[in-house]
């Protein structure tokens, strides 16, 4: 007889085991969960603090710079030592892939209009390397 | 770029997370089994309902030649001296871009308030022992003023005005044109304070022969001296009424004006777009002649044609007369639901967006939940003034599973319309079509 009780109870156990197994794994069953990443999209760090006196400056501190990778091919020193006097080369990597005549034409307003003084031998250096990377036609991503 | 690596043992952390999903899975699965084969439940319960997370892929590093589809511009999200994490576009000179959900409110923080400068060498400091706002060229008495003599010598104006670079939204043309690639952000709302234009204009005494004031700030080029290259200078003509609600501010959402929107001050011009409200504002030169300088005579000018519209073949036959641009024409955004994440068929949610309009107060506000098929009226948030971004808000259930469309449609006080096609022009300026969001519907059982 107390053998008899005892094995119901140990049966009795087993099941409600069971029973909060499935029931716990309905629950899990019903969203994803644990879903991490190595993959990032990389992380900034923070810049220290000025250090301010009680003087009239008012100041900020240096502004970070994020010089873009050009596409690697004849031209891009002359793109990264001419083009960079006035701004950085990622006024060329935001562009959307332009038509072969359009960086012709960005050329020509640099050295006409806004006066930076590109040797006229260089010129069709860096036109070409712009439309040979950056065109409609060429552009990868 | 500067990133830090990712530090402790990747491969382990990988193996846990695997091990952890692969055992859930296993779980799952044979709880289905038990369930189906001895408790008779429905199997629709189970995993195989569950649906995958999303994908790990980042955005493009660039968008065309067709149109840029996302709402800001693709460009990485990056950390400058006093302001929010914001778009990078360029970083010399600095032009930053607003994410989408800081136009929930009326005002933009001015740590994430847009950000671009058109040369190199802008101020990283300002010694207000020695700097001062000059006013100077066809004036009976050249004045120079220091900020405090600004604060305190002129009674305080305060204005809301949206400040929106000319160039927003460009991104979305087609043809694609060269310059600023920027998504919806390069616009903000802030509450400027300073003193008028005109009392310090009066103080200086124009001379009668005068026609223009000419404006510029503390940023300098490298480029050769005498082109765009080198200076930046904008005007407005002296009989120009804008000159009436021109300020030059010192403070930006009460607090002193961060570095990079223009410190020590900024002019504002409101209606106008932001080409005007130059930063750093030290010298205000009154002229007597035409300005010819690149930033009047060649950049920031719009065919003279309705909404500035053109063709690339107009262009290019040379048949475009153009003139500065000026006022911001009518716009309104979709801020939220912003596509991001999925919407629950059956439950109510709200539709937040922002409008203005460079020509006076948005004072109406449609929204279709159909691709612009059908409107009905949203409702309006707080006027903060007609040169200000008006809230707006309208209360949705999506009905059942689905794709929908959002359009948002608004109207100024002169009865201007947002129309529900693009604009072109070379310089790409002026867009303010009809803008969308498509949000996915899901079952709610």
């Amino acid at each position: 007889m107390r053998a008899q009780v005892k094995r119901t109870t140990i049966w009795f156990i087993a099941f409600l085991v069971a029973l909060a197994a499935v029931a716990g794994s309905l629950v899990y069953a019903q969203f994803d969960a644990g879903y991490y990443s190595e993959r990032n999209p990389g992380a900034i760090a923070q810049p220290a603090p000025r250090k301010e006196t009680d003087g009239a400056i008012y100041g900020v501190t240096a502004y970070p710079l994020y010089p873009p990778e050009l596409a690697a091919g004849p031209g891009r020193e002359e793109v990264e030592s001419y083009c960079s006097t006035c701004h950085s080369t990622r006024y060329i990597t935001m562009q959307p892939p332009l038509p072969p005549e359009t960086w012709t034409a960005e050329v020509n307003k640099m050295v006409k209009v806004m006066g930076q003084p590109i040797p006229e031998d260089v010129q069709p250096v860096i036109i070409k390397y712009l439309q040979m990377h950056y065109a409609v036609e060429t552009r990868k991503p | 770029m500067t990133l830090s690596q990712p530090t402790g043992k990747p491969i382990q952390a990988e193996l846990r997370g695997m091990s952890r999903r692969k055992l859930l899975r296993a779980a799952t699965i044979a709880a289905g089994a038990v369930a189906v084969g001895g408790l008779g439940g429905p199997t629709n319960l189970f995993a195989q309902q569950s649906e995958v997370p999303g994908d790990e892929k980042l955005l493009p590093s660039f968008t065309g030649p067709s149109q840029n589809p996302y709402w800001n511009s693709v460009g990485p999200v990056v950390q400058y001296p006093q302001k929010a994490a914001l778009v990078l576009l360029t970083d010399r000179p600095v032009q930053l871009e607003t994410p989408r959900h800081y136009f929930e409110s009326a005002f933009t923080p001015n740590e994430a308030f847009y950000v671009r400068w058109h040369l190199d060498e802008i101020p990283n400091s300002v010694d207000l022992a020695t700097w001062r706002l000059s006013i100077e060229g066809a004036v009976d008495r050249p004045l120079k003023f220091s900020m405090s003599d600004l604060s305190s010598k002129f009674k305080p104006v305060s204005v809301a005005a949206v400040n929106q670079c000319s160039g927003n939204s460009r991104s979305k043309f087609q043809p694609r044109v060269p310059g600023g690639q920027w998504g919806h952000g390069a616009m903000g709302n802030a509450k400027w304070t300073g003193a008028p234009l005109r009392e310090l204009l009066e103080a200086a005494k124009i001379k009668p022969d005068a026609l223009l004031v000419q404006f510029q700030g503390l940023d300098q080029g490298k480029g050769p001296e005498g082109h765009g290259s080198h200076e930046f200078l904008k005007s407005l003509d002296l009989k120009n009424p804008v000159l009436d609600d021109c300020l030059v501010a010192y403070a930006m959402n009460d607090q002193p004006l961060p570095m990079l929107n223009g410190f020590p001050v900024r002019l504002i011009v409101p209606g106008y777009f932001a080409t005007y409200w130059m930063k750093g504002l030290s010298w205000i030169r009154v002229l007597d002649k035409p300005d010819e300088n690149f930033w009047m005579k060649t950049g920031y000018r719009v065919p003279d044609t309705p909404r500035g519209n053109t063709t690339p073949d107009d262009v290019k036959a040379g048949n475009v007369r153009t003139v500065p641009i000026s006022r911001m024409p009518v716009r309104s955004f979709i801020v939220s639901p912003d596509g991001a994440a999925k919407l629950v068929a059956q439950l109510p949610l709200t539709i937040r967006g922002i409008a203005f309009s460079g020509y006076g107060p948005v004072n109406k506000m449609d929204i279709s939940l159909d691709d612009g098929k059908s409107w009905t009226a949203a409702e309006l948030g707080e006027d903060h003034g007609p040169y200000s971004f008006r809230t707006w808000t309208h209360r949705w259930t999506p009905p059942k599973p689905g794709r929908y469309v959002l359009a948002a449609r608004a109207t100024d006080g002169k009865g201007n319309v947002q129309p529900d096609d693009g604009v072109w022009n070379p310089g790409g300026y002026l867009w303010n079509r009809i803008e969308r969001q498509e949000v996915v519907v899901g079952r709610s059982s």
